[in-house]
């Protein structure tokens, strides 16, 4: 059965923030993804949290900037919205394992049914946001290989 | 004293109801007045209330159980409630428990009462969901359940046809439970499971849990305060354990993993029983993948085994391993601060099954699930061993 996935990016949106996380909104002032990084583990981590989930210190914390390019770990389609959604179902949500080694989950925009799967490429797509910010959506990477 | 000195003398529940039509507090009313009628305890006995923290009807207040305590007359020396979400009502038990071996207490009383239906006054929860989520209309439990299905499919594959007859054996345990959810008391197959429609793909509208109220209680102290009151008829808490933010200090972890490996290990151990020992089974569900998560984690089966072992074992209260025989949250309702199974186990080792009742008592395991985490599973497993103390 075929079933067309919408985008919900007419969506209004107002989102509220948490003041340690607000490198990551910034960057996406110029489109930039940029993710918590732990120096002493050497690994990522995301959502941005105080401290270093590795080591539980707040020193071990800088932020990098990455590609956004990863691939469909997880995704959902929702046949039943929030009520700000109401009216875009079916839309889709993803889980995506960023090529750094960490997952991201954001909407699914510019994509079939048919194309969507687990294992998928995509990058970035930033939608404008009022304030200036972006929202980060994935799409299909149809030129990776 | 250790978690298996004490007992839960007596147990109480109100029918499950779409929405309630008494008010919450009328409700804890009928739980106590039951309690105290099933014991003997005097009101004043009670010295210990312990509340679920999983209430949409106290959701917003500070002051839940103090103004519980207040409604209800109750003069206690240990006032708490407790926030493990869907693993709140086994956790009071090893609150109470402790707070009896601390010196704090001797007669809890274990409350669940909500009508999160007829009365919610929000969550107020501060969390990741503002920034991360809900910006992308992710819907609560479902979409993340969506999610969670849709990773265990691809690393272990999911059978349509186990998950159905997951739905088909509980709802017909709560065609035999008169305190189920009126509404849900209609026999459904399998084809009606693969045939409801979808809420947040690949979750269907019976893969989950409806939300509706109801109250429940019990009344746990020391096996001795117990025995000085005549009360031979208990159910002992052997062993209990709770994991919160399983690998919560890791990244990319294996989401068809939870905390009941460690919970489960830990509860069984203190019960000194193995898993294959375990005569009933009372898993936390709130969607049927959660079932099949529960069966890989604890052990009855290996990890992506799952769904063979549901195709191959008989779950029914007539079955090898009887599986939520009152019909688990998804077929009964998910009232009383879920702890609908966790009476439902109590019940059954008190022998008052009635036509469900399973033939062995020996013991019964009671699980919990609580609160939802971003991209992962759940944010706290808790288990429970159940024994009779005769």
């Amino acid at each position: 059965m075929a079933v067309t996935i919408h985008d919900t990016l007419d969506v209004k949106r107002d989102i509220k923030h948490y003041d340690f996380g607000m490198p990551f909104w910034e960057a996406t002032r110029q489109k930039k993804l940029v993710i918590q990084y732990c120096k002493v583990a050497k690994k990522y981590q995301h959502f941005p949290r105080p401290v270093s989930i590795f080591t539980g210190r707040r020193r071990d914390i800088e932020w990098r900037e990455v590609s956004g390019k990863g691939t469909v770990f997880s995704f959902t389609i929702a046949h039943r919205g929030p009520p700000a959604f109401q009216g875009a179902e079916p839309y889709a949500i993803a889980s995506v394992t960023l090529d750094v080694g960490v997952n991201v989950i954001a909407g699914v925009v510019d994509c079939t049914a048919e194309e969507l799967k687990v294992g998928m490429k995509v990058k970035p797509y930033w939608q404008p946001l009022a304030n200036g910010e972006h929202l980060l959506f994935w799409q299909p990477d149809r030129d990776a290989a | 004293m250790s978690l298996r000195d004490h007992a839960i003398v007596a147990y109480a529940e109100t029918k499950v109801m779409k929405k309630s039509d008494r008010d919450v507090w009328v409700l804890a009313g009928e739980i106590l007045e039951a309690l105290l009628d099933k014991t003997g305890f005097d009101k004043a006995e009670i010295d210990a209330l312990v509340l679920s923290g999983l209430t949409g009807t106290g959701g917003s207040s500070q002051f839940w159980s103090q103004s519980m305590c207040d409604m209800l007359g109750l003069e206690v020396g240990f006032c708490e409630e407790v926030h493990t979400g869907g693993c709140s009502s086994i956790g009071t038990i090893a609150r109470a428990a402790a707070a009896i071996d601390a010196g704090l207490c001797e007669v809890a009383l274990c409350l669940f009462a909500d009508t999160h239906v007829r009365e919610h006054n929000g969550r107020n929860e501060r969390s990741y969901r503002r920034d991360w989520t809900e910006p992308y209309g992710l819907l609560g439990p479902p979409g993340a359940f969506g999610l969670l299905q849709r990773a265990y499919d691809a690393k272990h594959g999911v059978d349509l046809n186990a998950l159905g007859k997951l739905a088909v054996t509980q709802r017909n345990h709560a065609l035999l439970n008169e305190n189920a959810c009126e509404e849900l008391r209609v026999p459904i197959t399998v084809e009606d499971y693969l045939n409801s429609r979808m809420i947040a793909d690949p979750i269907r509208l019976l893969d989950c849990v409806m939300l509706a109220d109801g109250a429940a209680g019990l009344i746990v102290t020391s096996r001795k305060r117990a025995r000085e009151k005549g009360l031979h008829k208990c159910v002992i808490p052997l062993g209990y354990a709770e994991r919160t933010n399983f690998l919560g200090g890791e990244t990319l972890i294996d989401v068809t993993r939870s905390g009941h490996e460690i919970a489960g290990r830990k509860a069984l151990a203190a019960a000194k029983l193995n898993i294959k020992d375990i005569r009933s089974f009372h898993p936390y569900d709130d969607f049927l993948i959660a079932l099949v998560m529960q069966f890989e984690a604890f052990g009855f089966c290996k990890p992506g085994q799952g769904m063979a072992f549901v195709r191959d074992t008989d779950l029914s209260h007539t079955g090898t391993l009887p599986m939520n025989t009152g019909g688990g949250q998804i077929s009964a309702g998910q009232a009383a601060s879920s702890s609908g199974n966790l009476i439902e186990a109590i019940r059954q080792l008190m022998g008052e099954g009635g036509p469900r009742q399973v033939k062995d008592t020996t013991n019964a395991l009671v699980t919990g699930i609580g609160w939802i985490n971003y991209g992962r599973n759940w944010g706290s497993s808790a288990a429970l061993a159940l024994v009779p103390s005769e």
